[in-house]
């Protein structure tokens, strides 16, 4: 029973958004490979649905492009959740890895990265009137990976109902925090740096004179 | 090959520095960079749609150089010029060489006479000419033959607030012969008299902007104790400078840093800005560090113009810089500067527009600064005119004219955009919107470009889809009848 390959999976996971991941956690299964690819589908999904959206929705300002936002918005805030939800849920008895948290969570967004494609090809076909078909797709997608995202965090640490929301709005909160650390960090980083050039630029003036 | 090289080279040559030569004395000719802004609001050099011709002052006319100027207003025939230090009104011929008239004096009704004391607005209307007498604290309703005909003080009414003091400062009427005054001080809009002097009311105030501040007092106030409230700093809104009437429409404009929104309003009779609901911006959107000031100056326009065909100069007095637009707000031309050349000004104190040029009043130089139409803004304008009045089709080959002259300038591209959206070339008009950066335009054309290629096509995205629904009916069979075997 369940002899899925991992495309097979991710297909089941996907579609059945109580039980599939839940399976799949029986079965061991879900592979970090196709979690990579999902991850970098969406980085380029973000990319995509800003840029090489239809003009008739909106006039994208193409004169400069940096690709950094786009890349935080995606990867790197995957990454805080994944990090984010591993330290919390150590703390309160999960049982996931970060491994499996990881596969579990990007499969998950599949959904959500489903739409933002599909929205993007439908932009260049549709004119205003019809954007009411767009954004139930996008509410759908949305939806979806958003009840996808709860299962998937309640499959992967065996968590009751009550315990996933508190984890995943504990979740929320370590990403806070870490971004706060960040900007400590920056700004210790920046205040040794200033340090460090006032002792060069001293120390140049003193040769030199 | 060596004589054919050097001729080569010398014609290169000749071409270069002569080419050159011909640039330059046209770009030296004026002391500031036109510019426009682009599809994303960046400023972009740009075409010159005026350019300064002469610039004229009091000794120039034959009257005795101006005092700290203040009006001008041209009645379709002769210029006047409030003269504020020198107390009089000047009136100039229509091509500002020669002095026609100036009033000084002025009999009144009761047969003795007055001055005026540092007048600083004047209108001509009617063979009326209003005169805003500041210093009086009246506004005067004078003949051609220097009679008095009303005389007009500070109100005694209820809405007119008794401590504040009555400074007319700019004045206007109407057809029906209202007077509209610009009061100083008076934040609560321009005042407004019958066609007898009487007071009626206040007229197109501006609105207190929506600040955080403001809509924190607003909030607090709920809360407050009459007795508190009274010591608090109340929030106004900021008083009008200057005005123009036009049709039916009066525009207004404001100096002030502080406000963004209300800075030019265009008022119907009933007092309601028709721009208010727009989104529409006036003045620079961005102002460049001034390094002689240490500072990014506040922009502020202080007076408004509108020329016969409908466009709105607005003067910004910090800057220099003279803004057009055309009657849809609309930026068409970015003129002046400050600076000491012919084409800057000092502090520039009124505009006024007749035909194809545009007057600037310099209350420190003391002088009037004549813009001209180039053949650019000739294009630009008729193009423009064209297109506002509904003759889409006939303004296209000027808007391909206009971009042929100058491929920054954006308003061209939404003209031709839609020219073409009329005449039915969606397929070039969606290329013209995008280029203008105009997606509800190109959502327009695209509609329609897509209707009618789906009406073209509609047996082939027929047959594709049928043959491709047939194609997979015909897979699932084949799959389903392997399976079976």
């Amino acid at each position: 029973m369940m002899n899925f390959t991992q495309k097979q999976w991710l297909k089941y996971a996907v579609t059945h958004i109580f039980e599939g991941f839940e399976d799949m956690r029986w079965k061991k299964s879900g592979s970090l490979k196709t979690a990579f690819c999902i991850i970098v589908l969406f980085f380029f999904a973000e990319i995509a649905h800003e840029r090489l959206y239809g003009f008739q929705f909106y006039a994208t300002y193409d004169r400069t492009f940096n690709i950094i936002p786009y890349f935080i918005k995606t990867i790197v805030l995957f990454m805080a959740w994944t990090v984010g939800n591993w330290s919390v849920c150590t703390i309160l008895d999960g049982e996931g890895t970060m491994k499996n948290i990881f596969i579990y969570s990007a499969y998950a967004l599949v959904p959500y990265i489903l739409q933002m494609y599909i929205n993007t090809v439908l932009s260049h076909f549709l004119v205003r009137d019809e954007y009411v078909f767009m954004q139930m797709i996008e509410i759908t997608g949305t939806l979806w990976s958003a009840v996808l995202i709860f299962s998937a965090v309640k499959a992967v640490h065996q968590y009751t109902v009550l315990k996933t929301f508190s984890a995943v709005f504990l979740t929320v909160v370590a990403m806070f925090i870490m971004l706060a650390l960040l900007i400590l960090f920056m700004a210790l980083v920046q205040q040794v740096y200033i340090f460090v050039s006032t002792i060069y630029t001293e120390i140049i003036y003193r040769i030199r004179v | 090959m060596k004589r054919i090289f050097i001729k080569f080279l010398t014609v290169i040559l000749v071409v270069i520095v002569f080419g050159n030569n011909i640039s330059l004395t046209a770009v030296n000719a004026s002391p500031y960079i036109s510019y426009n802004y682009d599809r994303w609001g960046d400023a972009v050099p740009s075409q010159a749609g005026y350019i300064e011709k002469r610039t004229v002052s009091g000794d120039d006319i034959g009257a005795d150089s101006f005092d700290e100027p203040s009006d001008i207003f041209f009645d379709g025939t002769d210029f006047y010029i409030a003269d504020t230090g020198n107390n009089r009104i000047v009136g100039v011929d229509g091509n500002l060489e020669n002095v026609s008239v100036i009033y000084e004096k002025f009999k009144m009704q009761d047969g003795s006479f007055t001055t005026l004391d540092n007048p600083e607005g004047v209108f001509v209307s009617d063979d009326i000419i209003y005169i805003a007498d500041t210093q009086n604290s009246r506004i005067l309703l004078v003949n051609r033959e220097c009679k008095v005909i009303t005389e007009i003080t500070k109100p005694d009414s209820e809405i007119y607030d008794s401590s504040k003091t009555f400074l007319p400062e700019r004045v206007i009427a109407d057809k029906a012969g209202n007077i509209y005054a610009v009061l100083g001080n008076i934040t609560t809009g321009c005042a407004m008299f019958s066609p007898q002097g009487e007071f009626i009311g206040f007229y197109g105030s501006n609105r207190v902007e929506p600040t955080a501040e403001a809509v924190g007092n607003y909030f607090r106030n709920v809360f407050m104790s009459d007795k508190k409230k009274a010591r608090r700093k109340r929030q106004v809104p900021s008083g009008i400078t200057g005005f123009d009437i036009k049709d039916d429409f009066i525009f207004t404009c404001t100096a002030s840093s502080s406000v963004l929104s209300d800075t030019v309003k265009k008022l119907n009779s009933a007092g309601k800005n028709i721009f208010a609901d727009r989104d529409v911006s006036f003045g620079d959107y961005e102002l460049k560090y001034d390094t002689s000031h240490y500072k990014i100056p506040d922009s502020s326009i202080c007076d408004i113009d509108i020329s016969e065909n409908g466009n709105i100069n607005c003067l910004d007095s910090v800057t220099g810089h003279i803004f057009q637009y055309d009657e849809d707000c609309n930026l068409l031309f970015i003129m002046g500067t400050v600076a000491e050349q012919k084409g800057g000004f000092k502090s520039p104190s009124a505009i006024e527009s007749a035909g194809e040029n545009i007057y600037v009043l310099d209350s420190q130089k003391n002088n009037i600064t004549v813009f001209t139409e180039t053949s650019f803004g000739k294009t630009v304008h008729s193009a423009v005119e064209l297109y506002n009045t509904g003759y889409y089709a006939e303004s296209l080959d000027l808007w391909y004219e206009v971009l042929r002259r100058d491929g920054n300038y954006t308003y061209a591209y939404n003209g031709t955009a839609f020219a073409l959206l009329r005449k039915g070339d969606y397929k070039n008009s969606m290329k013209y919107a995008k280029l203008a950066g105009n997606s509800e335009l190109y959502n327009k054309a695209f509609k329609e470009y897509r209707s009618v290629f789906l009406k073209e096509n509609s047996g082939k995205i027929f047959t594709v889809f049928i043959v491709a629904v047939v194609f997979m009916v015909f897979l699932k069979i084949r799959k389903r009848g392997g399976r079976r075997k």
